[in-house]
Order: C-alpha cells, then structure tokens, then sequence
C-alpha cells in the first residue's frame, strides 16, 4: 500500500482546491478525471502531483462531457471516481450527471463557482446553485454539500465520497471561486484515526459468475420502453431520497430560535452573515443566521420551525434568487416574509449585510 | 561565480503555489522604496494575471514604488487567463534601479523568467525560492530539496513560514530550521527569514538558524486572494 500524504493531525496554510485534492487522496478516491477550468484547476494540479506517489490516477478528457462520462465509467468499474469542474463546464456535466442519477451511481464532483450566464468570470459566485441541485432532465436525486471554510472543503470532501458510495446518488462538494483560491489554514488529518470508516467502492460490471444463474443481473438503466418503468423507478428513487434526507440534511444556525429577523444563506457568504450577526447579538440587536450546510436535500424541518417564529428571512446569497427558491420552496405556508440581499457574482461583506439588518429593523 | 560589484539589487520571486511569492516581492519592494532606492515592482503571472497584484496596484504606487502590472481596466476583454505578457513588462531588466520580480507559480511560472529580455545575461539577477514550510508540499527538509530542484535555475531560498492569522514564533522558526536544513543540501543560501511585524519582533533580528528577519506587512488579504 503506498504511503498517505497525511499522517498525525497537523495545520497547514492552503488554497480551497489543494484542500480538495488532498482530502481526496485521504477519501481513498482512486481516480479522477477532469477538463481544466478556471477557477478549479489547481485540483487537478494537486491530484496529478500526488498521484504518482500515491498509487493514483488521471485522466484528461476533451471536455466536461467527456469527464463527466468516464466519472461514470470508473465508478460502474467500482473505482472511487470524482470529477471538479466550474461553470460551463458544470453546465455540460449535466448530462453524465443525469445519467449517474438514472442509474444511482455514487460519482463525487467538486462545483468550484465562477461567474455566469456562459463563461461570464473566472472568479467567484453562487450562481451554480440550480444547476448543482437540480440541473439535467430529471428530479435532483442528488446530494449537494455547500462548504464555508477550508476546514469544510477538507471534512465535507472526505464525507462526499461516503456519502455517495453508502446511499448512491451523486454527491458535489459545492464551493466557489474565492474558497478555491482563499488561503487560510486548516487541520488535515487521517480520517481512519478519527474513526472515520471510508466506505468501499464495489463494481457495477465485470462482476463474478454468469447473471441470472450464479448472481442476480445488474441493471444499470438510462433508458426505459415505456412510461410506467420509469415511473415506477422513479417512484422509488423518490422514496428512497425521501427516507434518506432527514438524516442526510445538515445546518448551522445561531439565535435563529429567538429572532424576528433570521440572516439566511449558504457557502462563503455565510461567513460574513455570521460575523454580521455576532456583532449585532453581541451590540444587543435580537438577529439570527440560518445556513443549509446541504442545499440538497435542504434541511426542511429546521428551517419550517426557524420559518415559523421569525417574522422575516433575510436571505443573502451572490446570485440572484438561487438559494432563495430552495428557501421557499422548503417554508411554504410558514408565516415569514423573504427580503433579498441578491449580488450576482459578486462578494457580499459583512458590513453589507450589517447595513441591510439595521435598514430592515429600523 | 562572478564578481558582483553593482549596488542595483535584482530578486525574481519564485515557488510553489501560494507560498506568498507576491507578499514577499511586495514587501522586499517597500523595503527597499523606504532606504530611498529606486524600485520597479514587476508582476509577471502571465497565467491569471487578473489576480496577483491587480487590486493594490494603485496603493503600492502610492508608496513610491513603480509597479508594472495590469489595472482592471486593462484585463476586460482578455478573457479567463491572459497567457499574455505585457509588453512594458517584458523588458522591465532595462529599467535603472532596482528590480522585483513577482513570477508566477511552479515550474511553469520560474520559466516565464525566460520571456525577459536580458535574463540570461543579466549579472544582478538572483532567483528566490519561497519556501513556505506549513505548506504540505513543502513540508520537510526533503519536500523542499526536491521542490527547489524541480524549479530549475534558483540561487537562494526565502524563508516565508506562517500560518496566516495563527503564524506564532515557533512556526517561523521550525520554518527557518526545514529552510535552512534544504539550503545545506542544496548548497545555496537562505536570504532571510520573513515574518509579520509583530512575529518579527518576538524573533528579533536573526532567527534560530542565524538568518535576517524581515519584518512584513500582509497586504495580499487585501487582495482576495
């Protein structure tokens, strides 16, 4: 067995996107396969340094359609298989993503969001957020871990690839440009010395005796001859993720029981939004902060009750409306009213979200 | 080696990813603004030249440093990754005073080195490797040989070891010992260890291996990246 890069807990000062390779290697992902993109590069950058090391592997395919397509492929070979893409390139994963979906295959990708529509910046939003959660022909059945900080990154990547392989949708580390090229420290560590079991991959295909007489035939499909099959399968897709979600679900919130006014959001502007409400708390302001950790599911149950005592959400995101309708779509018929802070593409500050709290409260 | 009587100081700062090159060259760029010296500050990513230095060009001008480096205004229409080289900055070795040189990241990065006119014959140029040992890349004695040596043509190492907001002392000085133990095995010296201003004052003017210290300011939070 080769060495692994990390031994003992240990701080080290990184870039999100080494975070991601790092805590790959240390999921014991076997593969990864990828097509460049700003800002998500330095992933596979740290990927193809350690592999030879590390008795891993990669490939570079022609484009994201392609990368896509052999995640799939290397995990119906029962390799732990993950892909990292960001904007467009997230757009034309969609279709392999899709197809993961139909045939319950548990591939890992990392969503490092620029800006958009189209190619728009290389930089930063939240604009990925329908795409990651519900993109492709289909219904979503997918599992989406939206990080704030480069301790996330590295404990929610090592998790995606558990995730994925113990309930078998496919699961995205959902981070953004600033978090993959942000430098802060972190603690990696070895996740067998946590008592963190990694869950083994198993092959798809090429599986042992003849099917239908030694072992029951594996079906993988993505097509189906009429409307009841498919259905019926989705049916039981839908049960399954129904059954699943409340313990998949995760969040954070902070004086969220006890306020008129809740601050909502997700990823990196969740930061600020905690920091913007600390200052507040702390000054004597009656203000909360709710983040879904998972936009998909989205911890439903806590945020109806959060929904349901506070009068107002303020929801914060840097993009317009994308968070917001997983927001409602989760609180409908709850009594709070919705106030925007929408920056498409573009940071959000504390002290942004601190001026808009006190405009709301008068 | 040859005999280096000029007094024109000329520091190409190389490394690995994100182990604070351009706060480095910044602050050896102010260091030397501040004795009174003539100093042009050269931002030479030509990979993602839209981040870097871009957003404390102004600032740095400010301080009486000249910095050749694009402005926002510049990089519209150059699309996700310039892979260009400003013209202006190409041939910034002809310039009088002294030179910084800020290169972009790895092997890729110290061979833009290469698109200088005058690089290959320039008597003043030293190449600098930061070093940031609290990078897992750069995490042992042996990391760092190997590191260096994949970089190519490099002459000293710069000892660049914190941990950002949670950098102590005895971070910097475990960096200067991992730096210094390369800079032995490689047989090449450690220009200086550098270390925030209030992390400067706790070590004092020589660290544990027996190198200057550089008191510095973090100005590349600023920039967001």
């Amino acid at each position: 067995m080769p060495e692994k890069p990390i031994k003992g807990d240990k701080r080290y000062f990184m870039t999100g996107n080494e975070v991601v390779a790092y805590a790959a290697v240390m999921a014991n992902a076997d593969i990864m396969y990828g097509y460049p993109i700003t800002p998500q590069n330095e992933i596979m950058h740290y990927w193809t340094r350690m592999a030879p090391k590390y008795g891993k592997e990669f490939l570079q395919t022609e484009d994201e359609l392609s990368a896509g397509f052999t995640t799939v492929g290397g995990v119906l070979a029962g390799r732990k298989a993950f892909t990292a893409t960001a904007g467009p390139g997230n757009t034309l994963m969609q279709e392999p993503i899709s197809m993961a979906e139909a045939m319950r295959l548990p591939i890992v990708v990392a969503v490092q969001q620029r800006g958009g529509p189209s190619t728009a910046t290389v930089i930063y939003s939240q604009q990925e957020v329908t795409l990651t959660t519900f993109g492709g022909n289909g219904e979503g059945f997918r599992i989406v871990y939206s990080t704030a900080t480069h301790q996330e990154l590295y404990d929610y990547t090592i998790k995606a690839f558990n995730t994925a392989w113990k309930y078998r949708f496919p699961t995205f580390i959902l981070g953004d440009g600033y978090q993959a090229k942000m430098r802060e420290s972190l603690t990696m560590y070895d996740p067998e010395s946590r008592g963190i079991e990694l869950v083994s991959p198993e092959a798809y295909v090429g599986m042992p005796g003849t099917p239908g007489i030694d072992r029951p035939p594996g079906q993988y499909r993505n097509t189906y001859n009429v409307e009841e099959e498919l259905y019926e399968v989705l049916q039981q897709y839908q049960k399954e993720y129904d059954a699943i979600a409340p313990e998949v679900a995760e969040f954070e919130s902070l004086g969220a029981e006890d306020s008129d006014l809740v601050v909502v959001s997700h990823g990196v502007v969740s930061r600020a939004a905690k920091e913007a409400v600390m200052e507040l708390r702390e000054a004597g302001v009656k203000v909360g902060y709710f983040r879904p950790i998972t936009l998909r599911p989205m911890p439903e149950k806590q945020l109806r009750e959060v929904a349901n005592k506070a009068k107002t959400l303020l929801i914060a995101e840097s993009a317009i409306g994308q968070l917001a309708r997983l927001v409602k779509d989760s609180i409908y018929g709850c009594g709070a009213g919705i106030i925007p802070l929408f920056k498409p593409g573009a940071g959000i500050t504390a002290e942004e979200i601190s001026a808009k709290i006190k405009s709301v409260l008068g | 080696m040859r005999l280096n009587i000029s007094s024109r100081i000329v520091e190409a700062y190389v490394g690995e990813y994100a182990s604070g090159k351009s706060e480095v060259a910044v602050n050896r760029a102010l260091m030397l603004s501040r004795l009174g010296r003539t100093v042009t500050l050269v931002d030479l990513d030509i990979v993602e030249p839209c981040y870097t230095l871009r957003p404390i060009k102004l600032e740095l001008i400010a301080a009486g440093i000249q910095v050749l480096a694009w402005e926002t205004r510049d990089t519209e229409g150059l699309g996700e990754a310039g892979n260009v080289i400003r013209a202006e900055n190409r041939w910034a070795l002809k310039r009088p005073g002294d030179i910084i040189l800020d290169i972009g990241y790895g092997v890729g990065g110290s061979r833009t080195l290469n698109l200088l006119e005058g690089a290959g014959t320039d008597p003043d140029l030293r190449v600098v490797a930061v070093i940031n040992a609290s990078r897992p890349m750069t995490a042992s004695i042996e990391d760092i040989t190997g590191y260096v040596g994949e970089l190519g043509n490099v002459n000293m190492l710069i000892n660049n070891t914190h941990l950002g907001d949670e950098t102590t002392a005895d971070i910097v000085q475990e960096g200067a010992r991992l730096v210094s133990g390369a800079s032995v095995i490689l047989d090449m010296p450690v220009l200086a260890t550098t270390a925030a201003e209030e992390i400067a004052a706790i070590i004092g003017p020589k660290d544990c291996a027996g190198n200057q210290v550089w008191a510095i300011k973090r100005y590349m939070p600023q920039t967001f990246w």
